[in-house]
Formats: C-alpha cells, sequence, structure tokens
C-alpha cells in the first residue's frame, strides 16, 4: 500500500514539523530522514507520470534539492511538508510531460503558485493526518467510474478541462459535469464545507 | 466573480487544470490575499496532494537515495571512511618504501623514492579534483542535463552545469579512444561556434569524469557535446558529435 508511508510518517516517530525544522538548519540527517519518509511515494507518484525510471530518478533527486533549498521560505511550525513535497514533485513531473508532449507549458505564476511553500502553511492541523489521507483515499475509490477517470487524467496527466474533452471525445461540458460532481463528492465525503 | 462563485474552482486551480475565466479571476482574489479564498485554496492544495497515494507503490532504486543526497552537498559517511583508510595505506607504503630504499643502493632508492612522491601528487591532484567535483554538484545552482535518453547502448552522457564552477560530464558506454586519438569536451552557444572545453580519455569500462572549470553562461548555451579529435585537441570539432546533451529539456 503506497499509502503507509505516509501514514506511518504522520502517526508514529519524528513529526513533519521537526523534520522541517531541521531540514532549514540545514541538518544532513535531516535530508536522509526527508529522503526515507517520502522518497519511495515522490518516486512512485513521479513515475505514474512520466513512466520513464531513468527521467523519474532525474525528476526525484531535482524534487528534493528544490525542497532543500526553498525550505527557507517554509513554515516549519504550521506548514504541510509532506503535501508541499508531493506538490512539488507532481509539478515537475507534469511539466516534465507537457514539454515533452509539445503541449503549452503552465504560466509563470501558475507553476510558482504551486510549489510556493507559503501554499502549503497557515494549515489547520487537523488537515494533514492520517484520518484525513485516508478518508481522501476512500473517497477518491466511491467515484463513479467517469469521474476518476477525469480526476485521474487531471492530476496524473497534468490535462485541462478543454484537453480532457479531447482525449476521450466527451463535450465540453459533459466533461465540466463530470469534474465538478466528482469534486463535489469528494468535499462531500470530506465535510468540507464550501465558502460562503 | 465573488468567492462563493469560485468556491468550486479552488481544487481545479490546486490540480492546475482551472481554465479562463475562472482561472484570472481566483489569481486576482489571490494576489490580493483574499481572506475566503486564499486559506480554502491552501486547503485544496494539501488535498489535491494526497490523491498522490492512488499511485501504486514502486520501490526506487537503491543508488537514489545516494544521488538525492550527494546533490545538495551531502557524501555518504562510508565514502570517507573508505577514503580516510586509502589515504592510511597509502601513506603507510610511502614510509615503507622510504625504509626499504635505505636498505639498497643510492640509486635504485632515488628511483624508488622518486615514483612514491608521483604517488603522493597523484593522490592530492585527485583529492583536489574531487572536491571540485562534489562544489559543482552540491550547488544549489547546479543544473543538470541528459543526453540519448531512451537510446539502448550509445555513449550516453549527464552533464551538470554551474554557471560560476564550470560543467561535469559523467559519460558512459563510451570506448577508450584508439591511438593517437582523444575526446574533446565542446560548450555549444546557441549561436556560434563551439567552444573548446577540455581534453579527456575513459576508463576501460567506457565510463569518464571530465571536468571543466571556469565560469559558463547558461542563458547563451545551447547545449554540451563530445566528438573523437586527434590527439592533441582541434580548435573546432571535426567529427560527428558522440554524446550531446541539449540545455533546453523536452
Amino acid at each position: 500500500m503506497t499509502l503507509v508511508p505516509l501514514l506511518l510518517a504522520l502517526e508514529f516517530g519524528e513529526s513533519d514539523p521537526d523534520l522541517a525544522a531541521r531540514i532549514k538548519r540545514r541538518d544532513p540527517q535531516a535530508m536522509a530522514d526527508l529522503y526515507d519518509r517520502y522518497g519511495r511515494l515522490a518516486y512512485s507518484l513521479i513515475l505514474r507520470i512520466v513512466r520513464d525510471r531513468e527521467m523519474a530518478e532525474d525528476l526525484v533527486q531535482e524534487t528534493f534539492l528544490r525542497v532543500w533549498t526553498r525550505a527557507q521560505a517554509f513554515d516549519s511550525e504550521r506548514g504541510a511538508l509532506g503535501p508541499w513535497l508531493l506538490a512539488v514533485a507532481r509539478n515537475r513531473a507534469i511539466d516534465y510531460i507537457r514539454s515533452a508532449d509539445g503541449r503549452m507549458a503552465r504560466s509563470t505564476f501558475e507553476i510558482v503558485e504551486m510549489e510556493n511553500p507559503a501554499l502549503f502553511a497557515n494549515l489547520e492541523r487537523e488537515i494533514a493526518t492520517s484520518d484525513q489521507a485516508r478518508r481522501i483515499r476512500e473517497a477518491l475509490n466511491k467515484l463513479d467510474p467517469n469521474q476518476r477517470t477525469v480526476i485521474e487524467l487531471a492530476y496524473f496527466e497534468g490535462l485541462s478541462q478543454t484537453e480532457m474533452a479531447e482525449k476521450i471525445g466527451q463535450p465540453l461540458g459533459t466533461i465540466k459535469t463530470w469534474v465538478r460532481t466528482a469534486l463535489k463528492n469528494l468535499r462531500d465525503e470530506l465535510g468540507v464545507a464550501a465558502p460562503a | 466573480m465573488n468567492c462563493g462563485e469560485l468556491s468550486e474552482q479552488y481544487e481545479l486551480y490546486a490540480l492546475g487544470v482551472l481554465d479562463e475565466p475562472e482561472l484570472s479571476e481566483l489569481h486576482a482574489h489571490l494576489r490580493r490575499n483574499c481572506e475566503v479564498c486564499a486559506p480554502a485554496v491552501r486547503r485544496a492544495a494539501v488535498r489535491v496532494s494526497m490523491f498522490a497515494n492512488l499511485v501504486a507503490e514502486t520501490e526506487p532504486p537503491l543508488n537514489l537515495r545516494g544521488r538525492v543526497l550527494a546533490s545538495v552537498g551531502i557524501v555518504p559517511k562510508f565514502r570517507w571512511n573508505w577514503m580516510q583508510t586509502w589515504a592510511t595505506v597509502a601513506a603507510a607504503v610511502v614510509l615503507a618504501l622510504f625504509w626499504v630504499e635505505h636498505l639498497r643502493r643510492e640509486r635504485v632508492r632515488d628511483i624508488a623514492f622518486h615514483d612514491a612522491m608521483q604517488q603522493v601528487k597523484q593522490s592530492d591532484a585527485e583529492a583536489v579534483r574531487l572536491k571540485e567535483v562534489l562544489a559543482l554538484l552540491s550547488a544549489p545552482e547546479t543544473i543538470v542535463r541528459v543526453s540519448q535518453e531512451g537510446a539502448a547502448q550509445p555513449p550516453q552522457g549527464k552533464v551538470f552545469l554551474n554557471p560560476a564552477r564550470g560543467v561535469l560530464l559523467l559519460a558512459s558506454n563510451l570506448p577508450p579512444a584508439p591511438e593517437g586519438k582523444i575526446y574533446e569536451m565542446w560548450v555549444i552557444p546557441a549561436s556560434g561556434n563551439p567552444v573548446p572545453a577540455g581534453l579527456f580519455q575513459t576508463e576501460s569500462n567506457g565510463t569518464a569524469v571530465h571536468l571543466q572549470q571556469g565560469p559558463v553562461d547558461l542563458a547563451t548555451t545551447g547545449a554540451v557535446a563530445v566528438t573523437l579529435e586527434l590527439a592533441g585537441g582541434a580548435p573546432q570539432p571535426t567529427s560527428q558529435p558522440l554524446i550531446v546533451a541539449p540545455l533546453k529539456k523536452g
């Protein structure tokens, strides 16, 4: 189960805030601990996206290097280290396949914003708990096949809704409905209230 | 759009697939640090990151951990222990040679002493070179580019470029150059003639580590390449490149 490393990291051992604080202090052992905690999940995620082992290794290296060099901007007390690292990993992989496929790159603002450590700061404590990770996995597994397909196309292939419509031959309106319904179902399963 | 109208777009934004015009509207809210949208997007980003748990588990290669640590300048302890052991043994050999030479004739002693000093010099040079290589690999501004991705068994190269420190080439599947020939590395500008970046020979197993020190302008560099040249090198390439690593990915 891929979920196991993340759950173990969240439930046992040193907490992510402690690990993040050591990374900010440039403790070499902290980098080794970070890799031991998230290396397998990051590699699995990147490999699922790029489907090329050699490139996946390069992108894992790039991901950890980026987290290491940008850790000073990370809020170690209230930030979510694992989600940030996974966002960087996914972003690196999606950028690579978009570039390799000749698809339009995302805007600089978007790329910078999606990897911005501040995006993973000031979070309520409950959001990065193992229970939350487990509930998200269960909620994703409850989606109907169409809804799950569009979520996977968006997350693992970085396709826009327009690109999804072209890829699976459905009208854009249908795709938007599937995406919107999938995300609403996820929010409902997780008990997330929509802002007023 | 108001925050309520944007509330269904947060996960799409976190997924990086939000289309216009909602994307621009949400950007505007985030730029002014909207107290409703900004925290909601942060929560959505964390939820979306947990979609990673849908992937099937794959064990990374064993050497990847060492590569990741080396990329931030952390060298596994056992490598330093091995180096220290090697240095100690080398020093002991040198001392032993001195003792033996005292018991031999003057001429033989001089020759052996000379050989020992050469070993020490080579060791020092290797240590300095290793430090330079590690410094380049560990610098945060160093970028890495790969040649010939996906090909079966051609010469392959991995190039690390650092604007201040230079260019490091790690080559494989590159057979030793024939007699009278040598490999030459080139830094090729996006426009203009290739610039010679040093000569090197490969090991018997087809691998090579070549470091060309000195500043390199990443903005104007288009690629790094390797050609086979006559011994002594050439001012411009005279053969087809065996390795080409473009700076621009994809």
